[in-house]
């Protein structure tokens, strides 16, 4: 459904105070089963914090809040924030919580977060995320759980052996979490097939996103870009995913990975998809006044957010098309186009995805009827557009993705000041599972 | 319309019968009629049997709830109720002076008008009876139909429809129609798969996975050895609980009132990965309206079933 009303009627954002953005640190990400295949959710936030810690002088200090996640937990890490925090230099005074949006989680930290700090609530926040791939949760089979939580409600010995003659050799499977949505059944890179087919959207193009996202990573990382934005971790100083020398010829010869059976043309392959990926992030927030009584630099504010999610379920629109809606709406409330960003930010969870974005907004039909318009959205210059790589080259850990967009954005923004006399704006676009997806506006200091 | 009105004879049961039982009793009587020849009736029984007072077994309602996807609410869902009536239609299957076998009969389509939210909690009467015995190109077919009321309430809250083929058996006087039947023989029509909505993975215990939690243990869904010895080739899902998977998959919650229909064509063999598109309806208001739906076998392409949901 098109939410009109929020198009025609845009309230203007409440002025408060700003939240701005100080910096940031994140670990290399590292592809699953590699560098991080022994690391813990908690060790690579830990490090990821660790890290922030020590660039900024943090010891001993009381943060205002932490909030961070990961999208594949552990029953034991439901503490997940505090415990790294508990564990880190940090005073134990401060307090933290954990929150899940899917790969949207790390972005949505930061918006809480500054937005507790535009209230007054808080003076300085810690923003982040963390996923392994690698050491994911394995659970025992939803049967086996049943007869052990009966088991432990049991009172008589009679009644444990009763409960345990229950146990059938097909209860001793492990249960190991999928990328299936749960009420669809199909593969995320199977949902964004379907939207790749529908957008028309070719295999050279993707490709040839996927080929700009490795060159540009590995220039920015050539002319030293990420040195205060990433501690080497496990002896990982650069995303291990990273193929600086990959070419159109090489992703051209991979088989697709997604959408085989599906019908149609299959052109997702491992080339230009995200692999699963290990790693963390974290992000500095303050309050300007906070920021100026520690000396510490300003790169960036956090002007505003919007939130979206899809009906995907039956198709009426694709699993990972929800930024589509949710970049318009917050456009509109900031009284701004495309064509007024110098830097946007999306997300590349398959080049699919991001090519499917852009002729969503380019299409006029697209616009009226579904974004409530009076023609196309617009279009993305190119040469703005993830212009230090993304996902596609670093790898997404899918909750530490936003952490590392916030921070890389926020130093890009710093470095370009202004443009023509206004501070230069940057736009963030993730996608996340559940048809959700979540955008932001940032502004450089 | 044949209701039950219609019956002058109300066979009121003691208390639900034993689907497995009714499963002994049918592998006997097709034991017997094999050894004395073929069945003696060429009409419909003309009785309805009726349960009073019936109420669910909540703990059987979660985990049938949990297996098809569903949030556990004290709401019957419309699959589960049709589960919890099926022992009293069965129980006409089988009576004495039912013309046809019912161990191994096709279940070809369903029908159901859910007429109000049914909690859990709700005592409620059960009658069934079977109607419209006619041939079929590939056997006899009859519709054997089930009416669920609050208990001591002449207000029906629900009614089901189902369309059973008797492959093979061909009775005096049950003429064959002229046109084609519906389901299971027009499986043969081409069928261009649309993009799917949802991929479901069967694994070869979803037949048995579906009998624990509907007590529905036609051998034809247990095992394949269960199903060879009833002359399929491996066993297959439930005709009801593809019907309950792709109701769990068109909405929640369900509607308060709306009917739902499924067309059964190829069986599903297990172990299966089915394909299923579903396309909404919605009024000008932007109201959900109706739901139509087919799923597919998605490496053969072939057409499992078709149908749709609408509000009442």
């Amino acid at each position: 459904m098109t939410d009109t009303d929020a198009n025609s009627s845009p309230a203007n954002p409440v002025q408060v105070r700003r939240a701005v953005i100080i910096g940031g640190n994140r670990i290399p990400f590292a592809r699953a089963g590699g560098a991080y295949a022994k690391s813990s959710n908690q060790d690579m936030l830990t490090a990821a914090l660790d890290g922030l810690i020590a660039r900024f002088g943090l010891q001993d200090e009381r943060i205002g809040e932490v909030a961070a996640g990961a999208v594949l937990k552990h029953s034991r890490d439901f503490n997940l924030t505090r415990e790294a925090v508990l564990g880190s230099a940090l005073s134990p005074e401060t307090p933290a919580y954990d929150l899940q949006q899917a790969c949207a989680t790390g972005l949505e930290t930061v918006l809480g977060l500054a937005n507790k700090i535009k209230l007054g609530q808080i003076e300085s926040g810690i923003a982040g995320g963390v996923d392994s791939a690698s050491d994911a949760p394995i659970a025992v089979s939803e049967g086996l759980r049943g007869i052990l939580l009966d088991l432990s409600r049991a009172r008589t010995l009679t009644q444990r052996l009763s409960i345990l003659s229950r146990i059938r050799p097909k209860d001793l499977a492990p249960d190991a979490p999928s990328t299936a949505e749960p009420r669809t059944g199909l593969s995320m890179g199977e949902h964004q097939a379907l939207t790749t087919a529908a957008w028309k959207i070719n295999r050279q193009s993707q490709d040839e996103l996927a080929l700009a996202s490795h060159k540009n990573l590995a220039a920015a990382y050539d002319r030293g870009f990420f040195d205060d934005l990433l501690t080497p971790y496990r002896g990982l100083t650069r995303d291990s995913n990273l193929r600086a020398d990959s070419s159109l010829a090489k992703l051209a010869k991979l088989k697709p990975a997604f959408g085989v059976s599906l019908g149609g043309e299959a052109t997702m392959t491992a080339g230009n998809s995200t692999p699963l990926t290990d790693g963390a992030s974290t992000v500095l927030l303050a309050s300007e006044e906070w920021a100026r009584a520690h000396d510490l630099p300003m790169l960036a504010s956090v002007v505003d957010g919007e939130a979206a999610a899809v009906d995907f379920v039956h198709g009426a629109d694709g699993l990972l098309m929800a930024p589509v809606f949710a970049v318009p709406r917050l456009l509109a409330r900031n009284a701004l186009s495309l064509a007024d960003f110098d830097f946007i930010e999306i997300h590349e969870a398959f080049a699919g995805t991001v090519l499917s974005t852009l002729a969503a907004w380019e299409d006029v039909e697209f616009g009226r009827s579904r974004l409530g318009l009076e023609g196309a959205f617009g279009s993305v210059d190119r040469s703005r557009l993830n212009v230090n790589g993304s996902s596609l080259a670093a790898g997404h850990p899918f909750a530490a993705t936003g952490g590392r967009l916030v921070a890389s954005l926020a130093k890009l923004l710093h470095h370009k000041g202004t443009v023509d006399g206004r501070p230069a704006r940057g736009l963030i676009s993730v996608c996340a599972a559940g048809g959700q997806g979540v955008a932001a506006i940032l502004e450089s200091r | 319309m044949s209701g039950p009105a219609a019956h002058e004879q109300v066979h009121v049961l003691t208390g639900m019968p034993s689907l497995s039982k009714l499963y002994v009793n049918a592998a006997a009587a097709a034991a017997k009629s094999r050894v004395l020849g073929g069945a003696s009736h060429t009409s419909l029984p003309p009785r309805c049997h009726e349960v009073r007072g019936v109420v669910a077994d909540l703990a059987k309602m979660t985990e049938y709830q949990h297996l098809l996807g569903k949030p556990a609410r004290d709401v019957m869902p419309s699959g589960f109720i049709h589960a919890m009536a099926f022992p009293v239609a069965m129980s006409v299957m089988v009576s004495e002076d039912f013309p046809l076998p019912l161990l191994g009969m096709i279940h070809l389509k369903n029908r159901v008008r859910h007429l109000g939210p049914v909690l859990y909690t709700q005592p409620v009467s059960i009658r069934s009876w079977a109607r419209r015995l006619s041939g079929h190109r590939a056997g006899t077919q009859v519709e054997v139909v089930v009416e669920v009321r609050a208990d001591g309430s002449a207000e029906l809250l629900w009614r089901g429809v189902s369309t059973y083929l008797a492959k093979g058996v061909f009775l005096p006087g049950v003429d064959k129609p002229a046109a084609p039947g519906v389901g299971w023989d027009a499986a043969n029509t081409p069928f261009n798969p649309p993009d799917p909505t949802a991929l479901w993975r069967l694994g070869v215990d979803a037949g048995r996975a579906y009998a624990a939690v509907s007590g529905d243990f036609n051998p034809i869904h247990l095992s394949v050895l269960s199903a060879k010895v009833l002359g399929m080739r491996r066993s297959l899902a439930h005709g009801m609980y593809l019907a309950a998977r792709v109701l769990s998959d068109v909405g929640s919650p369900e509607p308060d009132a709306f009917s739902w229909e499924i067309t059964f064509e190829a069986p599903v063999f297990l172990p299966a990965s089915v394909a299923v598109h579903i396309t909404d309806t919605r009024n000008d208001d932007g109201l959900w309206q109706r739901s139509e739906y087919v799923g597919w076998n998605v490496h053969s392409g072939r057409r499992h079933f078709c149908g749709s949901v609408a509000a009442l």
